[in-house]
């Protein structure tokens, strides 16, 4: 009871500003006091670290955020294997790439990287990305 | 939108109020004209351009935040790759907190032990030094330079066609004044023998790729006869400050005029080599062809036509920070334009302004002078006289006579990207 009081004197005030500012018409004031949720997010601010007076300098470790990768088949292929030398953002971060392209990116891994990737494995791979990661396939 | 403001609780204003929690009040003075009032959207950026050009100054990551750093704009996360935001150019000097990261290798410092970390001077040499940081501040004179640090690939998003590689817009860049030795004492000190060709780097990052392979360790080279030989400096200052872990500490490569490929960080071996260094990281990565401007297509590449070489020197260049279009402009008010330029073939010797698109231009005014590698800060005040949508444009002449191109470059590295920046601006009415 006591709430819905609080709601209905709140209501009253609010309609009570309203015709207040309706009627003193400043000019050139187009609208103010809007605001909503926030839908862009918002990032924490780190902590301090403890330091000490020896010799060793450290940061600590750095943090991952490494979006989804796109759900299908191939996709656990990838992670086995892509993510031994980087995380998989190195695919999410690509403009949408033509199928060609992205066949020669697999291959630069294997033949000049020395990634050890079967030829099974290396075709899922490229079908996976030429699905998901082509202009066809990858619509906002 | 014609909701009267009769001061009557009508169920959909209540809803307005309380379930949106927006536009509540004056509503019947919208109109479409007063739409835009910010070029700064509740909605987020795509999370991804193309297959066109990246449309915006930046790349379109999320903000992210990493030891000893201010939220920066993440390309990638292991290894790490992090872009400045636009904002932070508007000073001569970038912010250590707020510098562009690039790491090519997984494996990178989290932490180091200056107790036991040594600099190495080996290879072609009399006598190889081990050189502790101490080493390097007591025996070694101090030498300061403000020097530009660019990434190959800074703006490889407007490539057209688009290339794979990490996505940056304008801020894989950033200029800081940096503290160290010179590059000529230690190799004086260590005895330089004959029959030396070039000098090989190489840090404490390395990655998880077998030996012998681009994948294991990140090894770039100078040649001996370079005159950048006689400018670059082993930095353990940047800034007046110990670098940042993700800059490099504890000391880096600073190689002014060159590209950042070659400003090895966490610097620890210094190698004189007798032979033309053939790594990946030479004699593939970070290849141009040998064309004005490093300019081909996807078919003279395809066909195997083009020859390829190290990329070496940074081509002018000019950028718009402010007005950076999040606001509109009153019609008449003289507003600064502001930017910096750069070139790494010379001194920064003239930087013009266009207000329509690059048809007419006009001098800016130059900045304080930091020298020939560092940033150069320009401005110019504008006035604009009607209302409207304009085209600001900015280019930048170096000491040489290079000016920068209205045309855009393509390589399949992306690299070298050095067109004519634009900025579009909105002018609104004041009377």
């Amino acid at each position: 009871m006591e709430k819905a009081r609080c709601i209905m004197i709140g209501l009253l005030l609010v309609i009570l500003s309203g015709t207040v500012f309706a009627e003193s018409e400043i000019p050139g004031l187009i609208r103010s006091g809007q605001y909503s949720q926030g839908t862009l997010g918002s990032v924490n601010q780190p902590g301090q670290t403890q330091q000490s007076s020896d010799g060793v300098y450290s940061v600590g470790v750095y943090p991952l955020y490494t979006p989804e990768l796109a759900q299908g088949e191939g996709r656990e292929i990838i992670q086995i294997f892509c993510r031994f030398c980087h995380s998989t953002t190195y695919i999410t971060m690509q403009p949408p790439l033509p199928a060609a392209i992205w066949e020669g990116v697999v291959n630069k891994m294997i033949d000049t990287y020395g990634a050890p990737i079967s030829e099974d494995s290396a075709r899922q791979i490229i079908n996976y990305l030429r699905t998901y990661y082509t202009q066809t396939a990858r619509k906002q | 939108m014609s909701e009267k403001k009769s001061g009557l609780m009508s169920r959909r204003f209540l809803l307005k109020v309380f379930g949106t929690g927006v536009a509540w009040l004056g509503i019947s003075k919208l109109s479409p004209a007063l739409a835009q009032v910010s070029g700064q959207s509740l909605e987020l950026l795509p999370v991804v351009t193309g297959p066109e050009a990246n449309p915006y100054w930046g790349s379109v990551g999320p903000f992210v935040v990493y030891p000893q750093k201010l939220p920066l704009i993440q390309l990638t996360d292991r290894p790490v790759q992090l872009e400045t935001p636009r904002n932070y150019f508007l000073t001569p000097f970038t912010l250590n907190a707020a510098f562009y990261v690039r790491w090519h290798l997984d494996k990178i410092p989290n932490a180091v032990s200056l107790s036991d970390w040594r600099l190495f001077v080996e290879g072609n040499v009399e006598k190889p030094l081990t050189l502790s940081m101490s080493d390097l501040m007591s025996q070694f004179k101090p030498v300061s330079i403000a020097a530009v640090n660019q990434c190959s690939g800074n703006s490889r998003s407007r490539f057209q066609p688009r290339v794979p590689g990490g996505q940056w817009g304008n801020g894989a860049m950033g200029n800081a004044l940096f503290t160290g030795v010179r590059l000529k004492d230690l190799l004086n000190a260590a005895g330089v023998k004959t029959g030396s060709s070039q000098v090989q780097f190489e840090g404490l990052d390395k990655g998880r790729g077998p030996a012998g392979k681009g994948s294991h360790s990140y090894l770039k080279s100078l040649g001996l006869s370079d005159p950048v030989i006689g400018e670059t400096i082993v930095a353990y200052e940047m800034n007046g400050e110990p670098l940042p872990m993700l800059n490099g500490f504890p000391v880096r490569l600073v190689v002014p005029g060159k590209f950042a490929t070659y400003w090895t960080k966490a610097l620890t071996w210094i190698r004189v080599l007798t032979e033309p260094d053939i790594n990946y990281w030479m004699a593939k990565a970070y290849c141009i062809p040998n064309t004005p401007r490093g300019n081909t297509t996807p078919k003279d590449v395809n066909e195997g036509k083009v020859e390829m070489i190290p990329i070496a020197s940074m081509p002018v260049r000019s950028f718009i920070i402010t007005p950076d279009g999040s606001g509109k402009i009153p019609e008449e008010m003289p507003v600064k334009v502001r930017g910096i330029a750069f070139s790494g073939y010379g001194r920064v010797v003239k930087v013009e302004f266009s207000w329509d698109g690059g048809k007419f231009w006009t001098k800016a005014e130059p900045g304080e002078d930091y020298g020939q590698y560092s940033f150069r800060t320009w401005e110019t005040t504008w006035i604009p006289k009607r209302t409207g949508k304009y085209v600001l444009a900015v280019r930048a002449t170096d000491e040489k006579g290079n000016i920068q191109p209205d045309e855009g470059v393509w390589n399949p590295g992306g690299y070298l990207w050095n067109k004519i920046e634009r900025q579009e601006v909105f002018v609104g009415a004041a009377k």
